[in-house]
C-alpha cells in the first residue's frame, strides 16, 4: 500500500512539470490492426520483432524482476486473506503457514462487523473530500493569482517561495507546525494561548482542519505549477481582444482563463477521486504520535491497516483482507477515473 | 492623486495606448499582491521562527520571532560531538546511500527498460506497458510486502526500503515518452557505424536524454531523501532499528523518545525542543542543495526537460 500510495501522490505533482501526452491508445494497439487479415500474422511479426530486438529484450530485464518480485509476487499475497486464524509467524515462515491450516471467507465477513473500520473509512473519506474542496481550488486560485501579476519577477519569486514547504519531509513540516503552535514557545502557539485557545495540534475537534491545513501549507504551492503553467501557456492575444471589448480582469479570469485550463482542472479532479482511499499515511500517522488520545479518534483507512498490520498483527488475514479490499476500491476507482479522461478529455491518466 | 500613482505604478510597463484599467481593477490587483504576499510570508514566518530555534539558547525560545534572541550553537555541539551524534550521523549516512542507491539503479532500470517500449514494433509492446502498469494501479496492501521482506528476512535492514523503491513505473512512462521523440536517424546513423545496442543507449540515448533523466532524478531524490512510510514498515519504531534509520525516520522517532541521554542533564532538557530543529535543520541540507535546480526549473519557463504537452 505505502508504495503504490506514493506513487498515486506523487503523480499530480510529477505531472505538473511534465505534461506527459496519453499513451494508453498507442499501448493497447499495437501492430495487430495492420496484420488483421492475415492469420497468424500477428505471431509472425512478432516473432519477427523478437529477432530484430533480441539484444533490447535484455533491457526490460532488470525493471520487469524488480516488478515481479516487490509488485506480482505481494499480489498472490492476496492468498493469505482466505487463511484461517491459525495464521501465526511464530509457528513457521510464511510458506509453511500458507500451505498448512485451513481456508475461509470469513476475513472478508469480518471487515465489515470489525468496530473501528468504519471510523476509519469516515475519517478518510471526510478528510479527503474537505481536502478537494479547498485544497485543490486553492491551488488554481494561487496560479490565477500569480499570472495576474505582471512583474514575472514578482510572481517567479512568490512561487518559488511558495514551493518551498514541498521538499520539506514531512516529518520536518509537522515540527515546524508544532513548534510554532506550541503554547509555551511557538510564536502563534503563545498568541492563541493567551487569548484562550486550546493547543490546536493536540486537540482531537482541530485534527482534521489542521490535516488539510498542513496538506495545502505543504502542496498548494507546488500544486499550482502545473495550472500556472497551463495559463501562462495560452494565447496573450485572447487577452488583449477581450480588453478591447471591455472585460475586466474578473470577467477575463472567469470568462477566459479558467475556460482555458478546464482540461487541466478536469484531470487533476478526476486524479484526485481516483486516490479518495488514501490520505497521506506519513502526515497522519506523525500528526496522531503527537498525542496518543487522537490514535483512537482519528484513525484513517492507512493508519489502521499499519495499526492492525505492523503495530500489533495480531490477525495476519484480517489485515490482508482489508488491504485486498482497499487496493481493489483503489482499483476500481483508477479504472473508471481513466474511463472518464479517455472519453471527455481523450487522453489516459497514465 | 495618490490614486492615480498607484495606477501609473502597476502600468508602466504598458503600452500607452491601451484602454485604461478601471478603479475595480486596479483595486483587485492590489489586493492580489497583498495576498499573495500574505501566502509567501505565511511560508516563511513559521520555517523562520521554528529553524532560529536551532540557533538559539533553549531558555529563551518563547522570544523567539524570526530570529534567535541568544545565540547558542550547544544544539550542533550535541549533534556534531555530543552523546547524539553517532545515532545523527549514522542515520544521515543511511539517507545517503538509499537515496544514492534508489536513484541511480531506479532510474537506470526504468530507463533501460523503457527505450526498448519506446519502439513502435517491439514485439508484445503493449502487453510488456501493460505488465508496468498494472503495478502502479494494484497493490495488494502492506501486510504482503511486509511478509515478502520477513520471508527474505530483510526486516530491520536499509536494503528493504531500497529494493521496495527501485521500481518506478511513472518514471518509466515518462522516459518512455522522452524516447520516442528522439529522432530515429541518429540511431541508424550510429548503427551504420557500427554501434551496438548497448553503446546506441549508453553513448546516444542517454545523453540526449539528460533533461528528462535530470528531473526523474530530482524526483527521486526529494521523495527518497524525505520519505520515510517504507521505513516505518520495515524498520522498527525501537532501539532494535535505530542503526537502520534514514534520516526522516531517525529525526520522527527522535521527537517521539520521552528519554533523551543523561536524565539529570539540565542543558539537555532545556534544549531539547532546540536539537529538534537543528537536526530538521541539518536534514534539509541536500535538499537545499538542489533547490537551485527548482530555481532554475520556475524561471526557466515550467518546462521539465524537454517534455511538452
Amino acid at each position: 500500500m505505502e508504495e503504490k500510495k506514493t506513487l498515486n501522490s506523487e503523480l499530480p505533482a510529477q505531472a505538473a512539470g511534465e505534461f506527459v501526452p496519453s499513451q494508453s491508445a498507442a499501448a493497447k494497439v499495437p501492430a495487430r490492426e495492420d496484420t488483421k487479415n492475415q492469420k497468424n500474422g500477428y505471431w509472425k511479426n512478432q516473432w519477427k520483432g523478437i529477432k530484430k530486438y533480441r539484444k533490447l529484450i535484455l533491457f526490460l530485464v532488470p525493471a520487469a524482476a524488480f516488478s515481479l518480485i516487490f509488485s506480482y509476487i505481494p499480489m498472490l499475497g492476496i492468498l493469505f486473506a482466505f487463511k484461517g486464524p491459525e495464521f501465526n509467524l511464530a509457528a513457521g515462515d510464511v510458506l509453511f503457514n500458507l500451505t498448512h491450516g485451513s481456508w475461509t471467507f470469513q476475513n472478508f465477513a469480518n471487515i465489515f462487523v470489525d468496530p473501528k473500520i468504519g471510523l476509519a473509512i469516515g475519517n478518510t473519506l471526510l478528510i479527503n473530500i474537505i481536502r478537494l474542496l479547498l485544497c485543490f481550488p486553492l491551488s488554481i486560485i494561487i496560479a490565477v493569482m500569480l499570472s495576474e501579476l505582471k512583474s514575472q519577477t514578482l510572481s517567479k519569486t512568490i512561487l518559488i517561495i511558495l514551493t518551498i514547504p514541498n521538499f520539506l519531509s514531512w516529518v520536518i513540516v509537522i515540527g515546524i507546525w508544532s513548534g510554532f503552535l506550541d503554547p509555551d514557545t511557538g510564536f502563534l502557539g503563545q498568541a492563541l494561548a493567551d487569548m484562550g485557545a486550546v493547543n490546536i495540534m493536540a486537540d482531537n475537534g482541530w485534527f482534521k482542519p489542521l490535516v488539510v491545513f498542513l496538506s495545502a501549507w505543504k502542496g498548494a504551492g507546488w500544486g499550482c505549477i502545473l495550472f500556472y503553467s497551463a495559463i501562462v501557456s495560452i494565447d496573450k492575444t485572447y487577452y488583449e481582444s477581450a480588453t478591447l471589448e471591455g472585460a475586466n480582469r474578473l470577467q477575463k479570469t472567469w470568462y477566459l482563463t479558467i475556460p482555458s485550463i478546464l482540461p487541466t482542472i478536469a484531470l487533476m479532479l478526476v486524479l484526485n477521486i481516483s486516490g479518495m482511499m488514501a490520505v497521506g499515511f506519513e502526515q497522519v500517522y506523525t500528526m496522531m504520535k503527537q498525542n496518543t488520545s487522537l490514535i483512537d479518534s482519528q484513525i484513517t483507512l492507512d493508519t489502521y491497516l499499519y495499526e492492525i498490520s505492523i503495530v500489533k498483527p495480531s490477525d495476519i488475514p484480517f489485515a490482508t483482507s482489508l488491504g485486498v479490499l482497499n487496493g481493489l476500491i483503489a482499483l476500481v476507482l483508477m479504472l473508471v477515473g481513466n474511463k472518464i479522461t479517455s472519453k471527455t478529455l481523450k487522453r489516459g491518466l497514465w | 492623486m495618490n490614486q492615480s500613482k498607484i495606477r501609473n505604478f502597476f502600468r508602466r510597463r504598458r503600452n500607452p495606448n491601451k484602454i485604461r484599467e478601471s478603479k475595480l481593477d486596479t483595486a483587485l490587483m492590489i489586493l492580489n499582491i497583498v495576498l499573495l504576499i500574505v501566502g509567501a510570508i505565511l511560508v516563511l514566518f513559521p520555517l523562520l521562527n521554528y529553524f532560529s530555534l536551532a540557533f538559539n539558547d533553549g531558555n529563551f525560545n518563547m522570544d523567539v520571532v524570526i530570529f534567535p534572541v541568544r545565540w547558542s550553537f550547544w544544539s550542533f555541539q550535541y549533534i556534531f560531538s555530543g552523546e547524539g551524534a553517532l545515532a545523527f550521523w549514522r542515520s544521515f549516512g543511511n539517507s545517503l546511500f538509499i537515496t544514492l542507491v534508489v536513484t541511480i539503479f531506479s532510474n537506470l532500470f526504468e530507463a533501460m527498460a523503457a527505450y526498448p517500449l519506446s519502439k513502435k514494433d517491439f514485439p508484445f509492446r503493449g502487453n510488456i506497458l501493460m505488465y508496468f502498469i498494472i503495478t502502479m494501479l494494484f497493490s495488494a496492501g502492506i501486510m504482503p510486502i511486509y511478509l515478502l521482506m520477513h520471508q527474505f528476512k530483510l526486516l530491520n535492514n536499509i536494503w528493504s526500503v531500497i529494493l521496495i523503491s527501485i521500481s518506478n513505473v511513472t518514471h518509466l512512462l515518462y522516459f518512455k515518452t522522452f524516447f520516442e521523440g528522439i529522432p530515429t536517424d541518429i540511431e541508424e546513423a550510429a548503427k551504420l557505424d557500427g554501434a551496438g545496442e548497448l553503446q546506441l543507449f549508453f553513448r546516444i540515448v542517454i545523453p540526449m536524454s539528460l533533461p528528462i533523466i535530470g528531473s526523474c532524478c530530482f524526483f527521486t531524490i526529494v521523495g527518497t531523501w524525505n520519505g520515510y512510510g517504507s521505513a516505518l514498515l520495515f524498520i522498527p519504531e525501537s532501539q532494535t532499528g535505530e542503526a537502520n534509520m534514514p534520516l526522516a525516520y531517525y529525526i520522527y522517532y527522535f521527537i517521539g523518545k520521552t528519554e533523551i541521554g543523561d536524565k539529570n542533564n539540565a542543558i539537555l532538557a532545556a534544549n531539547r525542543k532546540n536539537i529538534e530543529a537543528a537536526m530538521m535543520l541539518l536534514s534539509t541540507i541536500p535538499i537545499l542543495c538542489m533547490y537551485p535546480y527548482v530555481v532554475r526549473y520556475i524561471k526557466g519557463g515550467l518546462q521539465l526537460g524537454s517534455v511538452k504537452g
